[in-house]
C-alpha cells in the first residue's frame, strides 16, 4: 500500500501541499484530478522520492521514503511514467527499458531483454527495439516510457499526465494501453486531465485543490450529484474539463473498444 | 669557431626529448582528466564543503600562468618542506593539476548540459549516484565535452615545453642543447617546431576521429 500521511511540501514561502493524506491499496486505480498548479505532480514526486518532504510521511509497503535506504527499496516497488517521457536519449529503446531492471533489480540481462521485447510487442513497437528515442513519435516514446516502467514489474505504477504532451491520436494509443493495464489489475496512481477516461478506469478519484485533498471518493460517488459534484470547485473544474475529456471528438469508450 | 655538424646522436637526443614531452603530456593529461572530472562530479552532486574547496582551488589554477605554477611547485614547495623535488616530479604535479583545472570546467559544463528530466527518471527508477554517472551523465557529458577536450589536449601538449625551464630534458630542452652545440638556431628550432606540430596534428586527427565516432552514435539524439 502507498500511504501518504499529512504531507506538507513548500517551495520557499509557497506551500504547495498543505497536509495531504491518501492511500493506494493493491489493485486500486486512483486518479488525482485538480486544476493546474494544484500540486498533483508534486504529490507524485513526493511518492517517488524526487522531492523531500517538509512534513508528514510517505510509505510504500511500509518503507519510509524520507529514509535514503528505505527509499532505495521503495523505488523497486513503484515505477513512474512521466509527462515528458524522460527517456534516456543516448540509449536505444531496448536499453532504456532494460537499464533499471538490470542495474537496480539485478535481474539477468537475457531475461530482462526477453521481457522488454515482449512488452514492446504488446504496445505495438516490436520493430523499434534498436531505435533511439529521438527517432520515435511522441506516442511511441510514451509507450516506451510505459514499457520501461512495466519492466520493473512494479507493484505500483505512478503516472503523471502521461498523455498531456500528445496529440489526440497518440493520446488514444496510450490510453488504450493504460485501460488494458487497469483491467489486468495493475495498481495505478494516475494524474490526468482526461476526466472521461479516469471515470472509466478508476476505482477512486481524489480531487486536489490548492495543495489540499478536498474529496476522496469511489468513482461513481465522485460523479454523483450528492457526492463530488456537490463541491462547487469540482463542478467548476469538470465543466471546464468537459470539452477535452473526449479524444478526437469520440467518447473514450469508443476509442477503447 | 667552426659549427659542429649534426650527428646521429642529435637525432637520438631529439627523439628522446620528444618521448619525454609526449610521456609527460600523456601522463599528466590522463591524471588531469581523472581529477578534473572527479571534481566536476563532486560539484554536480553538491557535496557541501568539498565542492566549494575544489572549485576555488581549480579556479585559481585555471586563472594563473602555468610557468608561475611551475616555479611555485619547483622552487616554492621545497623551500616550504625543506626537501627538494625532482624536475620531472614538479613538472608532472604542476601539469596534472593545471590540466585538471581546465578539465573541471569543461566537465562541469558537460554535466550541466545533460537534461534534468532523464536524470530524475533514472533516480526514480532507483539508480545509484555511481550508476547515474556511469550510464546517464557520463556518456552524454562526454559527447558535449569531447570537442573542448581535444582542443585542451592540443594546448596542453604545447604547454609541456615550459618544463624545460626547470631542467626537464623534454623536446624543447633537447633543442636548446642541440642549439648550443651546433649554433644553428634556425635549423634546430625549425626541426623542434615541426616535431611539435606533427605531434599536435596527430593528436587533433585522433581526437577528431574519436569525436566523429561519438557524434555518429549520438546523431539520433539531437545532442
Ligand atoms: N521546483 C519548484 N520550485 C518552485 N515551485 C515549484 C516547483 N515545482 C512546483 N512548484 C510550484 O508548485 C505548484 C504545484 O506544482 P505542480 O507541478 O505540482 O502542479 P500540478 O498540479 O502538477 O499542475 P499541472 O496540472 O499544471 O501539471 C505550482 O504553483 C508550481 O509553480
Ligand atoms: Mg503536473
Amino acid at each position: 500500500m502507498i500511504a501518504v500521511e499529512g504531507v506538507v511540501k513548500r517551495f520557499g514561502a509557497h506551500t504547495v501541499l498543505g497536509g495531504v493524506s491518501l492511500t493506494v491499496a493493491p489493485g486500486e486505480v486512483v486518479t488525482i484530478l485538480g486544476s493546474s498548479g494544484s500540486g498533483k505532480s508534486t504529490l507524485i514526486r513526493c511518492i517517488n522520492g524526487l522531492e523531500t518532504l517538509d512534513g508528514g510521511r510517505v510509505t510504500v509497503d511500509g518503507l519510509d521514503v524520507a529514509d535514503p535506504r528505505q527509499l532505495a527499496q521503495a523505488r523497486r516497488l513503484s515505477a513512474t511514467v512521466f509527462q515528458l517521457f524522460n527517456l534516456y536519449p543516448h540509449m536505444t529503446v531496448l536499453r532504456n527499458i532494460t537499464l533499471a531492471p538490470e542495474l537496480v533489480l539485478r535481474r539477468p540481462k537475457n531475461e530482462v531483454e526477453a521481457q522488454a521485447r515482449a512488452l514492446l510487442a504488446s504496445v505495438g513497437l516490436a520493430g523499434k527495439a534498436d531505435s533511439y528515442p529521438g527517432q520515435l513519435s511522441g506516442g511511441q516514446r510514451q509507450r516506451v516510457g510505459i514499457c520501461r516502467a512495466l519492466a520493473m514489474n512494479p507493484r505500483y505504477l505512478l503516472l503523471d499526465e502521461v498523455t498531456s504532451a500528445l496529440d489526440p491520436e497518440m493520446t488514444a494509443e496510450v490510453l488504450a494501453i493504460l485501460a488494458r493495464l487497469a483491467t489486468q489489475g495493475t495498481t495505478m496512481l494516475f494524474v490526468t486531465h482526461e476526466v472521461e477516461f479516469a471515470r472509466r478506469i478508476s476505482t477512486r478519484i481524489v480531487f486536489l485543490d490548492q495543495g489540499r485533498l478536498i474529496v476522496d471518493l469511489p468513482t461513481d460517488q465522485f460523479f454523483a450529484a450528492d457526492g463530488g459534484l456537490a463541491h462547487p470547485r469540482i463542478r467548476q473544474f469538470l465543466s471546464k474539463m468537459a470539452p477535452s475529456s473526449t479524444v478526437a471528438g469520440a467518447p473514450v469508450s469508443e476509442i477503447l473498444a | 669557431m667552426r659549427h659542429a655538424g649534426f650527428t646521429w646522436h642529435d637525432g637520438a637526443l631529439l627523439a628522446q626529448g620528444l618521448g619525454v614531452s609526449l610521456g609527460l603530456f600523456a601522463g599528466t593529461f590522463l591524471i588531469g582528466l581523472i581529477l578534473g572530472s572527479g571534481a566536476a562530479v563532486v560539484r554536480h552532486f553538491r557535496v557541501p564543503a568539498l565542492g566549494t574547496l575544489l572549485h576555488t582551488g581549480l579556479e585559481l589554477l585555471r586563472n594563473s600562468p602555468v610557468l608561475v605554477q611551475l616555479f611555485l611547485v619547483f622552487f616554492g614547495v621545497p623551500a616550504l618542506i625543506h626537501q627538494p623535488l625532482t624536475p620531472v616530479f614538479a613538472a608532472g604535479l604542476t601539469l596534472s593539476a593545471n590540466t585538471a583545472a581546465f578539465v573541471y570546467f569543461i566537465a562541469v559544463a558537460g554535466l550541466d548540459a545533460v537534461g534534468r528530466d532523464q536524470v530524475e527518471a533514472a533516480r526514480a527508477f532507483g539508480l545509484s549516484r555511481i550508476q547515474l554517472v556511469r550510464h546517464i551523465l557520463g556518456p552524454q557529458a562526454l559527447t558535449f565535452a569531447v570537442a573542448p577536450l581535444v582542443g585542451l589536449a592540443v594546448n596542453q601538449l604545447q604547454v609541456t615545453s615550459l618544463v624545460s625551464v626547470i631542467g626537464v630534458v623534454d623536446l624543447t630542452k633537447a633543442g636548446d642543447i642541440l642549439n648550443l652545440r651546433t649554433l644553428r638556431p634556425f635549423a634546430v628550432w625549425a626541426m623542434v617546431g615541426v616535431l611539435y606540430f606533427a605531434a599536435a596534428k596527430t593528436l587533433t586527427l585522433l581526437g577528431n576521429r574519436w569525436e566523429r565516432r561519438l557524434r555518429a552514435h549520438a546523431a539520433p539524439l539531437g545532442l
